[in-house]
């Protein structure tokens, strides 16, 4: 993607209720969240004619979304995926209004993740696990079923590799923690965690305890992108897509046979390259985080620490507000909520306005964030966001 | 009592694994243009994408070494819930060197699991005419 600074913006952010079982069909959940974005771009529903959305399978159509929105939208699009889908359309996004397709993109998650079909929850059907990715049959017969199984053996060898330990680990989980004691709408607000607790929690599977794994809730997140032209008519201050690498893989499929290399290792060149910034430019950060160490590999793929060092990095305390680089400040989906990713980008993108101006939450004077994206360590993709 | 977990299934492009893997022997595909070995096997070569493949058996005597592992405490899958904790090991073939086989590490004491730790192919009966290629420690 070429040179993308000022010529597009996110305008809109909006979310519903957060809850454990929301009582509403996702669709109910994705107008809350779209009515709430719209309102915070200061749109009308009728100006927007895109409307994109990704899913498991779990969610309700664009169309379906768009129709009670009393819009008759011009494209529509709804994708399978998860991590980095936020990205992935965002980038479709903006190729469509290059091309004179649309003008203005609402894009959202809508999941009732926790009361309805749960990512980490089971009853899938063992032969359709099979054949439903590359060389499923050569772990599925073994009880390996789960992402945290997957990435675990990863991190694993990470660990062996690097020097890294649980109690880096730990410091991801501690800090993600601290965030959310300040977003009262985060779920685990109220409910603070210690080094000393963590280490003592048993493993769900090595090497990952419970505080390890990121939550599941039922909720929606939509965010509108528009060009820079017409942001300057929304009633929010826009937030400019500096660059973007927005889907990048390993080289191959089946990704557990080569554990040394993941997907953000690719997107992080491109993604300094297109941005015309360094990793020591970035000021507030959004790490995908579906389980603690996805984070600490993601600081060494995108240059925030050097490899061997990323768990001295987190050790310091750098992921908290008044370190280098305050990270999933609402508490991320480690503590505050599960949207595959989406909730992460509302947060930067409220850091990037300073919306928290006066209050401890504000990351102060930041100008240019990061938010990656993570489907595993097959597929990635991230942007760096300014003000 | 019938086998609970998830039995391999043979597909167009890995039934010669797995038919080896029923005898006992492990099979192994290998790019005739560029040479590597591929595991998972597949439909052509995921290195140069040669479309010349052939198959190379390795017998019974099959060793290598924990390259990483996960031990799980609970099941992720339905039928594991006897086989707690479960060891799931990516091995490094000695032989072709470097290749990677995935497979639980069975009769072993988990606190025993370590990278670079030796084990042997072993192949579990697990129904009348199948077999799962497993990993013990040496
Ligand atoms: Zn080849």
């Amino acid at each position: 993607m070429s040179k993308l600074t000022e010529k597009y913006a996110i305008v809109g952010v909006g979310e519903s209720e957060r809850s454990k079982n929301s009582g509403v069909t996702p669709l109910h959940l994705a107008l809350d969240a779209a009515r709430a974005a719209i309102a915070d771009a200061g749109l009308n529903a009728t100006e927007i004619d895109g409307f994109m959305s990704y899913s498991e399978h779990d969610s309700c159509t664009s169309h379906q979304l768009a129709t009670y929105l009393g819009v008759r939208p011009k494209y529509v699009k709804d994708i399978m995926g998860g991590g980095s889908s936020t990205e992935m359309l965002i980038a479709d996004a903006i190729g469509l209004i290059e091309a004179g397709m649309v003008n203005t993109v609402l894009i959202y998650r809508s999941m009732n993740g926790r009361s309805g079909v749960r990512m980490g929850g089971g009853g899938w059907d063992v032969n359709m696990l099979q054949t439903a990715f590359d060389g499923g049959s050569f772990i599925i017969p073994y009880g390996a079923g789960s992402p945290s199984q997957w990435f675990g053996l990863f991190a694993t060898r990470h660990m062996h590799e690097t020097g890294i330990t649980k109690e880096h680990f730990g410091h991801v989980c501690v800090s993600a923690y601290e965030h959310a004691q300040r977003n009262p709408k985060a779920f685990f607000y109220g409910k603070p965690l210690t080094m000393e607790e963590y280490l003592k929690t048993p493993d769900l599977s090595f090497p990952f305890n419970k505080h390890d794994y990121c939550l599941e809730s039922d909720e929606a997140n939509a965010i509108i992108v528009t060009s820079a032209d017409r942001a300057k008519d929304c009633k929010s201050r826009p937030v400019y897509i500096m660059g973007m690498s927005a889907r990048q893989c390993h080289p191959h499929a089946h990704y557990w046979s080569d554990l040394s290399q993941v997907a953000a290792d690719y997107v992080a060149p491109d993604l300094y390259q297109n941005a015309g910034v360094k990793p020591e430019d970035i000021q507030v950060a959004s790490i995908y985080d579906c389980y603690s160490w996805v984070v600490l590999r993601q600081l060494e793929a995108y240059g925030f620490a050097p490899r061997g060092e990323v768990g001295a990095f987190v050790a310091e305390g750098n992921l908290k507000m008044g370190g280098k680089l305050p990270t999933n400040t609402a508490g991320g989906m480690l503590s505050e909520g599960y949207t595959h990713g989406m909730n992460n980008v509302l947060e930067i993108v409220r850091q990037i306005r300073h919306e928290y101006k006066g209050t401890d939450r504000q990351v102060e004077n930041c100008e240019i964030g990061i938010c990656t994206g993570w489907a595993g360590p097959d597929i990635a993709g991230a942007m760096i966001l300014r003000n | 009592m019938s086998y609970q977990k998830p039995i391999p299934l043979k597909t167009l492009d890995n039934s010669p694994y797995w038919d080896a893997a029923d005898q006992h022997e492990l099979r192994l595909q290998k790019c005739m243009s560029c040479g590597e070995y591929a595991h998972p096997p597949g439909p052509s070569c995921a290195k140069c994408g040669g479309t010349e493949l052939s198959w190379e058996t390795f017998g019974s005597d099959v060793k290598g070494t924990i390259y990483s592992y996960v031990i799980s405490y609970r099941p992720f899958l339905p039928g594991f819930q006897d086989d707690l904790p479960l060891v799931i090991a990516q091995v490094e073939l000695e032989n072709p060197s470097g290749v990677k086989i995935l497979g639980n590490v069975i009769e072993s004491n988990h606190e025993e699991i370590k990278i670079g730790k030796p084990v042997q192919m072993v192949w579990v009966d697990i129904t009348e005419d199948r077999a799962l290629p497993q990993w013990k420690l040496l």
